[in-house]
């Protein structure tokens, strides 16, 4: 291990990242423009949450990754890996037991506690971005909290559809004031960005943005009086460990068209299965 | 920690030993220290040399400069901080550029006693608020106590804050309960008392009242 570029990234990198941070968390849900570096792996992998994990990560921080609630995905072992690598670290796959945990996604199931870190990956960091493409325009909006835009495509969906279509990063409006993607999670995770006693921090690499809400900040998913925002819920209670409370993802079970549900939180689930056993 | 020093005129300003990582535990507590505004920290290195005619920078502050300046950043330095020592201090271990001008600069280096409410520092436009400047301000005391209230995020109920009785801590006080109104653009303060370190960022709610 390479002790002066300690995670990969040059100091300098580091320092640029961690003033915007700074500035990113005196403006909860405001983007901040940063120079990212070229990481050493594709946009789609995470990059932005990467080189935000990168630049806060201690030599005595115990990291967790997720994807899609997963700790076993392909794209989690391998940031897993890499941080092993270039910086040493423990790591874990129990919520409870990490300092830092990098997510694609999902907010995990169990609570997050004070003083924990958790970073998401963003692939589109503009919640207004498609309606107005331009970033000028955009940044106008947000200046001028013109939101109205955002409510009006929401109630399209509702007019077509009779209840709000959005499912995944459900925009919501961050201490009263900035209208922020909280990334493609989806709305059943919403209301844990509400007051959450961890910090919340989200990287994206391609646009070179990242955003951040506080601990103990008010988090509102955008909503109407006559159409309250909802989130998911299932008929099923996850068929391994029977919570009636978690995120489930619809599996095949063998090529006769069996399926179940199961808890997409990986951890979670194991968690209640060792209890119950 | 091991300490690497500089000599500048029979003065020592320490470096940070183990760059990479003392700039990140460093940094660390000090982005608890703004997600929790309010909260105090101490930050573990050396402290600079107590040379100065008045309050010295102390040991939180130099962290911070050491942590977060580079040869990308703009200082700008209150008068009664201001000697070549710490100049040399800031070139030598940080490259920073040190600026005379306020609006210019990335951080400022000030006590409560040359905190002055008209002095022109950034503090961001409508679109990019961002580009404010950061005050890393030498206070009398901090200690939770007393009777300003911080409310806001990263603060579950309230929390106190006392930085000091002097008219430049009250003025302080007063210029963060400002931030309010100019929200999203304001100041952002980093206050240092010796070792101690807390941070007030502009979207915390700052009750002002006065007690007699
Ligand atoms: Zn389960």
């Amino acid at each position: 291990m390479d002790g002066y570029n300690f995670a990969y990234l040059d100091e300098q990198t580091k320092r640029m990242i961690h003033r915007a941070l700074l500035k990113a968390v005196a403006i909860p849900g405001y983007q901040v423009p940063f120079g990212g570096r070229e990481m050493p792996m594709p946009y789609g992998w995470g990059t932005g949450g990467v080189q935000l994990t990168a630049s806060i990560l201690g030599a005595d921080d115990i990291l967790k990754v997720i994807d899609q609630g997963a700790d076993d995905t392909t794209n989690a072992v391998s940031i897993r890996h890499f941080f092993q690598r270039v910086a040493g670290v423990e790591t874990t796959t129990a919520t409870t037991a990490a300092d830092v945990i990098q997510t694609r996604h999902r907010i995990p199931e169990t609570p997050l506690r004070a003083g924990q870190i958790l970073v998401f990956q963003v692939p589109i960091p503009e919640p207004l971005r498609f309606i107005e493409p331009s970033e000028q325009e955009t940044r106008l909006m947000h200046a001028l909290e013109e939101y109205g835009v955002m409510h009006v495509k929401l109630y399209e969906d509702i007019a077509r559809y009779g209840h709000i279509a959005t499912t995944y990063a459900y925009p919501v409006k961050v201490d009263g004031r900035y209208v922020m993607d909280p990334s493609p999670i989806p709305k059943f995770d919403n209301p844990k960005l509400d007051g959450n006693p961890a910090l919340m921090l989200f990287g994206a690499g391609r646009e070179k943005r990242l955003y951040a809400i506080p601990p103990y900040t008010p988090v509102e998913s955008l909503d109407f009086e006559d159409h309250p925002f909802e989130i998911q819920r299932w008929e099923h209670s996850c068929a391994l460990c029977g919570s009636d409370r978690s995120y489930l993802d619809e599996v095949i079970t063998d090529d006769k068209g069996g399926r179940m549900f199961v808890c997409s939180d990986t951890d979670y689930c194991q968690t209640r299965r060792g209890d119950v056993a | 920690m091991t300490v690497k020093t500089e000599m500048t005129k029979d003065l020592v300003w320490p470096g940070l030993a183990d760059p990479a990582h003392d700039s990140q535990r460093l940094f660390r507590q000090i982005l608890g220290a703004m997600s929790e505004p309010g909260t105090l920290t101490t930050l573990a290195l050396p402290a600079p040399p107590q040379a100065a005619p008045s309050d010295a920078l102390g040991a939180a502050l130099w962290g911070a400069v050491l942590t977060l300046c580079d040869l990308e950043t703009r200082v700008w330095i209150a008068a009664d901080l201001d000697s070549p020592a710490l100049r040399q201090a800031l070139t030598f271990h940080t490259g920073a550029r040190i600026t005379d001008d306020p609006v210019s600069a990335d951080f400022a280096l000030l006590t409560h006693e040359s905190f002055d409410p008209q002095t022109p520092f950034a503090l961001g436009s409508d679109t990019y608020p961002d580009r404010a400047t950061t005050l890393l301000v030498v206070v009398e005391r901090l200690a939770n106590a007393g009777p300003s209230m911080l409310s806001g995020p990263g603060i579950e109920t309230t929390r106190a804050l006392d930085i000091g009785d002097s008219p430049g801590c009250r003025a302080l006080k007063d210029r963060l309960a400002a931030n309010r109104a100019s929200f999203p653009r304001g100041l952002d303060m980093i206050f240092g008392c010796g070792a101690q370190l807390a941070a007030v960022p502009r979207s915390t709610r700052v009750d002002s009242r006065e007690v007699n």
